[in-house]
């Protein structure tokens, strides 16, 4: 079990040695994110002159600017309008259906999980052209009903599999004791199973908001008309002007990714078990 | 006593699990012979309504704008016209001509290339640096993985100044070495555009790939690299011959996802460089999207997309099944 404990002195050394590298490697990755937060926090003058300054001065000027000029707060707004409905959506449903998958029998289980399946295998990609104008024969154009009920959809295939990984790992005797308790199946799923995968419901909320909230192609092409346009096509719109004005860029991008930063440093093993499982199990 | 059964379940377990990459359901659920039958119909009955919604929006929302794919690929739809012609296989005739398809699919297969072998490396060698760090690893968790959740907006926009010819830090820390020479505006120069977008998606993918690697290492059984290590193994032959090995199922499914992820590369492209300059950084992704929203030639732009999806799922599966074979032979894991 202990692999070093034992070892000689110079590993101590070895190990200072990694930490140093992997410090400076850190500092590496993370620059480009220190480059937002510096450039958003200085003055507008400082940007201009100064392009090579980090934290050489503070003022809030920018967000204010993004915030009021630049509309970053209603896509900020829209951005909450599009994640909470479309997380919530995909979490109810996959709960509900991921559950059936695992413990229930109905018929046609095995076509209509392919079906589900289907969704992992072909990328959003593949029908998003003709989606579009499947939404403007239903009239769901440029609406939020529409932009949710495609954003649910996109995560619904993972989050049914995540769930009912969940649910498949329970043991069959906790159901069955519910079941010579005289409890129904309603209740045995609402009472008994569902409080117990309630840790993995949790990850697929955290990692289903991040996906819906860093989502572009969707508002893009669904929301063209701009009155619901969310932090992500704003802050590609505001890019255009990119060589007027990188205070307020520097800012929006700020706005933008500071929900996400929040969450991932509040919850970190949600979010990358969230991402892993995205990853691992599909 | 089991007509219920045989009639209710559609025999989970016999589904073909060989023909998808993804497992089908498991035993659990499965009809059991001793469950009375009221209890069977109860469940078929909850089943039935808990999928409902679920499947709803999976057929309206997938299997429908899917299937209209197929058919938009066989007519000629220009987004007006309401009964568009048929035109067989034109789209993919016209496609299979098309020289700027080429040259997208050029650019496809080295972003495939190097967007894979890339993270793979980096990640891999990231991964390794951090095993066996006992405090703090949490902290580079969390520095490496962060940039793979951000939204691509922002990762195109921050690298867009990275990568600017005159206030950009990546000339300036060039000048500071002395590599001035080398510098240039590179996304607007054709032969490094395609190259430095694909640089920051390497550094958007590394850490998704550092993390997955990290968590498969923390399984490798530590007393066979501590067996090697009494026989006298250098670290190389060590991490050949007994840590890849053993993290081979988990590295070749990274693979496929990132390889497969370069066929429908998209958002970062088109948010970087939209295409340009002058078409060198196009993709199939941006090439099917600008023919059908901007051209409107819509039936094209599908049929294109249904190439891509083609294209990709054979390395899906087939990647995925050698990752099976190697997880069956390996640990059982």
């Amino acid at each position: 079990m202990s692999t070093s404990s034992t070892t000689l002195r110079p590993r101590q050394a070895l190990r200072g040695g990694r930490h140093l590298v992997l410090a400076m490697l850190s500092v590496l990755m993370l620059f480009p994110l220190i480059l937002v937060i510096s450039t958003a926090l200085k003055t507008g003058e400082d940007v201009r002159t100064n392009p090579f300054g980090l934290f050489s001065s503070v003022s809030a000027d920018n967000l204010v600017t993004a915030w009021t000029v630049g509309s970053f707060g209603d896509y900020v707004l829209n951005s909450f309008l599009l994640s909470v409905p479309s997380t919530i959506l995909v979490v109810v449903l996959s709960t509900l259906g991921g559950y059936a998958f695992a413990r229930l029998p109905f018929p046609g289980r095995s076509i209509a999980f392919y079906l589900v399946v289907l969704g992992l295998l072909v990328p959003f990609f593949t029908y998003m052209i003709p989606l579009y104008f499947q939404l403007r024969g239903m009239g769901l154009l440029n609406t939020l009903v529409g932009a949710n009920l495609v954003l649910a959809s996109t995560g619904l295939s993972f989050g049914t599999f995540f769930i009912r990984a969940f649910f498949t790992d329970l043991p069959t005797e906790i159901e069955e004791a519910a079941r010579i308790d005289g409890a129904s199946e309603w209740q045995i799923f609402r009472s008994v199973m569902l409080p117990l995968v309630s840790s993995g419901a949790g990850a697929l909320a955290v990692f289903t908001f991040l996906q819906n909230w860093n989502n572009f192609l969707v508002p893009l092409l669904y929301l063209p008309g701009g009155q619901y346009r969310p932090l992500t096509t704003g802050l590609y719109l505001f890019l255009g002007g990119r060589s007027v004005d990188i205070g307020p860029l520097a800012a929006g991008t700020l706005i933008t990714i500071l929900p996400v930063m929040v969450l991932f440093v509040a919850l970190q093993r949600q979010v990358t078990q969230g991402f892993l499982s995205g990853a691992v199990k599909g | 006593m089991n007509r219920t059964v045989v009639e209710t379940s559609p025999a989970p377990t016999a589904a073909p699990s060989s023909s998808t990459p993804v497992k089908p359901p498991r035993r659990s659920g499965r009809p059991r012979s001793g469950t009375p039958s009221v209890t069977r119909k109860a469940q078929t009955r909850l089943g039935l309504i808990l999928v409902a919604p679920l499947m709803a929006m999976v057929v309206v929302f997938l299997i429908f704008p899917l299937g209209n794919a197929l058919y938009y690929a066989f007519v000629d739809f220009n987004g007006i016209n309401p009964r568009p012609p048929f035109v067989g296989l034109d789209n993919f005739v016209e496609l299979f001509k098309d020289p700027s398809v080429w040259a997208a699919l050029k650019n496809n297969v080295i972003w495939i290339v190097l967007g894979t072998v890339s993270p793979l490396v980096i990640g891999l060698g990231l991964a390794l640096l951090v095993w066996g760090v006992r405090r703090g690893s949490i902290f580079y968790r969390v520095a490496f993985f962060f940039p793979y959740i951000l939204p691509q907006v922002a990762v195109g926009v921050v690298w867009g100044w990275i990568y600017d010819p005159t206030r950009g830090w990546l000339n300036r820390g060039l000048e500071l070495v002395g590599l001035g020479s080398l510098g240039t505006g590179w996304l607007g120069n054709p032969d490094t555009a395609l190259y430095a977008v694909l640089g920051t998606a390497v550094w958007a993918t590394s850490g998704f790939v550092f993390v997955i690697l990290l968590s498969a290492l923390r399984n490798v059984d530590t007393e066979l690299v501590d067996a090697s290590l009494l026989d006298g193994a250098g670290p190389l032959s060590r991490l050949w011959y007994v840590v890849l090995p053993q993290i081979m199922p988990v590295f070749l499914m990274v693979t496929t996802i990132t390889l497969v992820g370069g066929f429908s590369v998209f958002d970062i492209v088109f948010i970087m460089t939209g295409g340009g300059p002058a078409g060198a950084t196009e993709v199939l992704g941006t090439y099917a999207y600008g023919n059908a929203f901007q051209l409107n030639r819509i039936s094209y732009g599908t049929a294109l997309a249904l190439v891509i999806t083609v294209l990709a799922i054979p390395f899906a599966v087939w990647l995925n099944r050698l990752q099976r074979r190697l997880s069956l032979q390996g640990m059982g894991a």
